[in-house]
């Protein structure tokens, strides 16, 4: 019965990833304002325009790659990482370079080393830190559309953006204990304590994530080798209430869940075996736990997936299973052809 | 009374997948016998049992077990029914191959006459028996069409696939249920021939009725042999050799062994059946066929003579070549495309399968281990097809090229229908014909350093022939001096 359920083609598979997107991208607009739907409209624009443009190039045959739906996911997966008040060329560009560096240079789909989204917002907040950081919409003060649309066209005024939850942490909050930081209104105004508006968020693209799951696009391996890592290091760590950061907060607060189901679970650049991916997703978790508690940026995950998707050609050569006949599993590459 | 336990299996396949199985549409009429056919085509070399020479001459006149081909395996094919010999002329074979054989036609007649064997009887040696399966043309009925008598030596297991695991196919769950005496009796003879103590059965839950019949023919045969059935669940590719061995007796064949090294005997209940009526003297001369998929108009098994031309075989599901898009010998994983279809069927034709593939288009992979959950050897086709797509055999050979099984599982599964089977199948022919080249390389390189050994030593030799020669001519030369300034004249 669950076999029938599996998408039959790469195409349905990708189209069930964009419906299970839905639910987080529509509470995300409910919560954060209409910046969000700008965004993705402009992602989706120019994820065609640019994938058009590179098949071209290539010489590729344009329909049927275009209707596999692969580059319009790629896009909106970036727009809803990006900062919900972005102007409307940090979208193109970012998918600019997910699409043109991050798939097509490698040789299209099926053929990025690297996950093409995490890899553009990566670029972008390199190149373009103050957007990156600053735009965040403050979920208790979501911008009215018209100021939405002029934050589109990066024009808008100030006074609708805020620092996210996991930013607070590691700034405003140092040297604060745990009920001054209670205090704050993202945490007062939330109905988990954790970070108003954002959870709903993270628990709708947990919600889209388990329709994956039952529909056996994805397996359990990487949710819960990532969310498992990142809750188990976090908890452990959590002794001191007055600075670290808890652990249901890196749960709900940050891209987490989002990543958990739809960034890491990228088949072609993550690893291929149950086991490989189990063991990708753990390294995700840590590096993000890491990165999140000692690096410079608020959130992580881009970097740690960036970095474990290097790791991958290790994790798949010591993480097949065992061929039915022999007595150990196969390790290493054989050989350098 | 034969002594009798059925239980359903402990074991699991590691992959594995639950198609459609449309096997009730074939199984739903009853079997039909085929009338005899105007013509009848034996090729001389793909008839099963390696390559073959024509035993009979043209314009001879054959009976219905008659030898007309001797192979080099020892089998002998016979003729299926009585006719003349018209002619033998090179023709397109039933084979994977499509390649092109000598084919003996035989033009049929009314006679009934039969040409059949002595029946054995018991005790016979195990030369004897094997001499029989030899003269009846005994070879595996499932398939491979293996000959049956180079796999008896000593073992003490025989399991019979009475799986039937492929999709459309159902020849093997007819003969079950109507000729399970036959297989039953088989399976005891080559025991007792053998000394084999076990014998196991190893069947899908989807053949209660076959199941019944076996039941049934074990209990009421008079033998002590003991039989164990053991039930399988439905799901491909549970039939394929060392997958029943697993799922039957939990034994693993290692990679690169055959199930006789482990004392494990692997028949089809075809093959059994054929080897109870050689043992009666009737050489194998009819086998069941399964007509069916969705194009064919009437879906049926029938028993049809060997070299039955496809198109008699059509004719019978009502069907013609005009309204099939493509015809299938076997099941739509394993079974292969026919390109001419004025060819004779083979023992090892179990199905005819006439359907719209619909064939879609292939997409890029983007590696999402469908294919490696379904995998039954636990491989990881998407590796696999990767080093193949760049040439690199010989890390496609690390990753277990050699250990597929080519079941086709992970066509079926796959999003962007790759079709992988078919890239490991090329893979691994171009692997044997690497090493069969290496070890041609290997045997030329021993034979030129052997003979440049050999040349220098006989130089050598020579060499010291004449230095020593020359030696003895100096030293005559000097004894003649010798002599010479010793007595001047």
């Amino acid at each position: 019965m669950m076999q029938r359920l599996r998408p039959q083609s790469t195409s349905a598979v990708m189209y069930t990833v964009l419906l299970a997107l839905c639910p987080g991208a529509v509470v995300s607009m409910w919560v954060y304002g209409m910046g969000v739907l700008f965004n993705m409209l402009i992602a989706t624009v120019s994820a065609w325009g640019f994938e058009a443009l590179c098949l071209r190039l290539r010489g590729r045959p344009i329909l049927p790659r275009l209707s596999d739906h692969s580059a319009l996911l790629t896009g909106w997966l970036l727009a809803l990482s990006l900062p919900q008040a972005a102007p409307w060329w940090l979208v193109v560009a970012g998918v600019g370079c997910a699409i043109v560096l991050g798939k097509h240079l490698y040789g299209g789909l099926g053929h990025n080393p690297v996950n093409p989204a995490m890899l553009a917002y990566a670029l972008l907040l390199v190149s373009a830190p103050v957007s990156m950081t600053t735009l965040w919409v403050d979920p208790l003060n979501p911008p009215e559309i018209t100021l939405a649309w002029s934050a589109f066209l990066g024009i808008a005024p100030d006074g609708y953006t805020s620092a996210t939850v996991l930013d607070l942490y590691r700034t405003e909050f140092i040297g604060l204990t745990q009920p001054e930081m209670q205090n704050h209104p993202l945490l007062a105004q939330s109905v988990f304590g954790v970070a108003a508006g954002t959870e709903w968020v993270a628990l709708a693209y947990f919600a889209g994530g388990l329709g994956l799951l039952a529909c056996r696009v994805i397996t359990w391996h990487i949710p819960v080798g990532f969310l498992g890592s990142l809750l188990l290091l976090s908890a452990l760590f959590a002794i001191d209430p007055d600075t670290a950061t808890p652990p249901l907060t890196h749960l709900l607060a940050g891209a987490s869940l989002f990543a958990a189901f739809f960034i890491l679970t990228d088949p072609v650049s993550g690893a291929t075996s149950p086991r490989g991916r189990l063991w990708f997703a753990i390294g995700v978790g840590c590096l993000t736990y890491l990165i999140r508690t000692f690096g410079q940026y608020p959130d992580a995950i881009a970097f740690a997936v960036l970095l474990m998707n290097f790791a991958v050609p290790m994790i798949d050569h010591y993480t097949r299973p065992r061929i039915v006949g022999r007595d150990a599993s196969v390790r290493g590459s054989g050989g350098l052809s | 009374m034969a002594d009798l336990n059925i239980q359903t299996t402990r074991f699991q396949l590691p992959g594995g997948i639950e198609p459609e199985m449309h096997k009730a549409c074939s199984t739903e009429t009853p079997l039909e016998q085929l009338d005899t056919p105007k013509h009848l085509y034996f090729p001389v070399h793909y008839s099963g049992g390696g390559r073959g020479e024509s035993l009979v001459h043209v314009g001879q006149r054959v009976s219905r077990g008659t030898p007309i081909i001797q192979t080099d395996s020892g089998v002998v094919h016979c003729a299926s029914r009585g006719g003349q010999i018209v002619c033998v002329e090179p023709r397109a074979v039933l084979h994977a191959s499509n390649d092109i054989s000598d084919t003996i036609v035989i033009e049929t007649d009314e006679r009934l006459d039969q040409d059949y064997l002595e029946p054995l009887s018991w005790p016979w040696t195990r030369e004897i028996l094997i001499q029989r399966a030899l003269d009846a043309g005994i070879i595996g009925l499932g398939g491979a069409g293996f000959p049956s008598h180079q796999k008896w030596g000593a073992q003490h297991t025989l399991v019979i696939n009475a799986a039937e695991c492929e999709p459309y196919l159902t020849a093997d769950d007819l003969l079950m249920r109507v000729d399970a005496h036959s297989i039953v009796r088989g399976a005891c003879l080559l025991a007792r021939t053998f000394e084999i103590q076990r014998i196991v059965i190893g069947i899908e839950d989807n053949k209660s009725h076959a199941l019944d019949a076996l039941t049934t023919a074990i209990q009421s045969a008079r033998s002590d042999c003991h039989f164990e059935i053991v039930i399988l669940p439905t799901r491909y590719p549970s039939g394929g050799e060392r997958q029943l061995i697993w799922l039957t007796l939990g034994e693993e064949i290692q990679s690169g062994q055959r199930p006789s090294q482990h004392g494990i005997l692997v028949h089809n209940p075809g093959t059994l059946a054929a080897l109870s009526r050689a043992v009666d003297g009737k050489p194998i001369t009819d086998r069941i066929v399964t007509l069916t998929g969705d194009q064919m108009r009437s879906p049926k098994n029938v028993l049809a003579p060997i070299g039955t031309p496809l198109t008699e075989l059509l004719a019978a599901g009502h069907t013609d070549l005009e309204h099939i898009s493509s015809l299938v010998i076997g099941g739509p994983f394993m079974g292969f495309e026919v390109m001419h279809h004025d060819v004779g069927m083979t023992k090892t034709t179990n199905c005819v399968l006439v359907r719209d593939p619909m064939p879609l288009p292939i997409e890029p992979c983007i590696r999402c281990g469908a294919c490696a959950e379904a995998c039954p050897v636990n491989l990881q086709p998407q590796l696999l097809l990767n080093a193949l797509e760049s040439q690199a055999l010989e890390r496609a050979s690390h990753e277990g090229l050699a250990d597929c099984i080519e079941c086709a599982a992970c066509n079926a599964v796959c999003p962007s229908h790759i079709p992988l089977a078919q890239w490991f199948r090329h893979g691994r022919a171009r692997l044997q014909a690497d090493t069969e080249a290496q070890q041609r390389a290997d045997a030329a390189r021993l034979r030129f350093t052997s003979r440049t050994e050999r040349l220098e030593r006989l130089a050598k030799e020579q060499e010291a022939r004449r230095t020593a020669r020359r030696a003895q001519s100096v030293d005559a030369l000097a004894r003649v001096r010798q002599a010479r300034e010793g007595n001047p004249s």
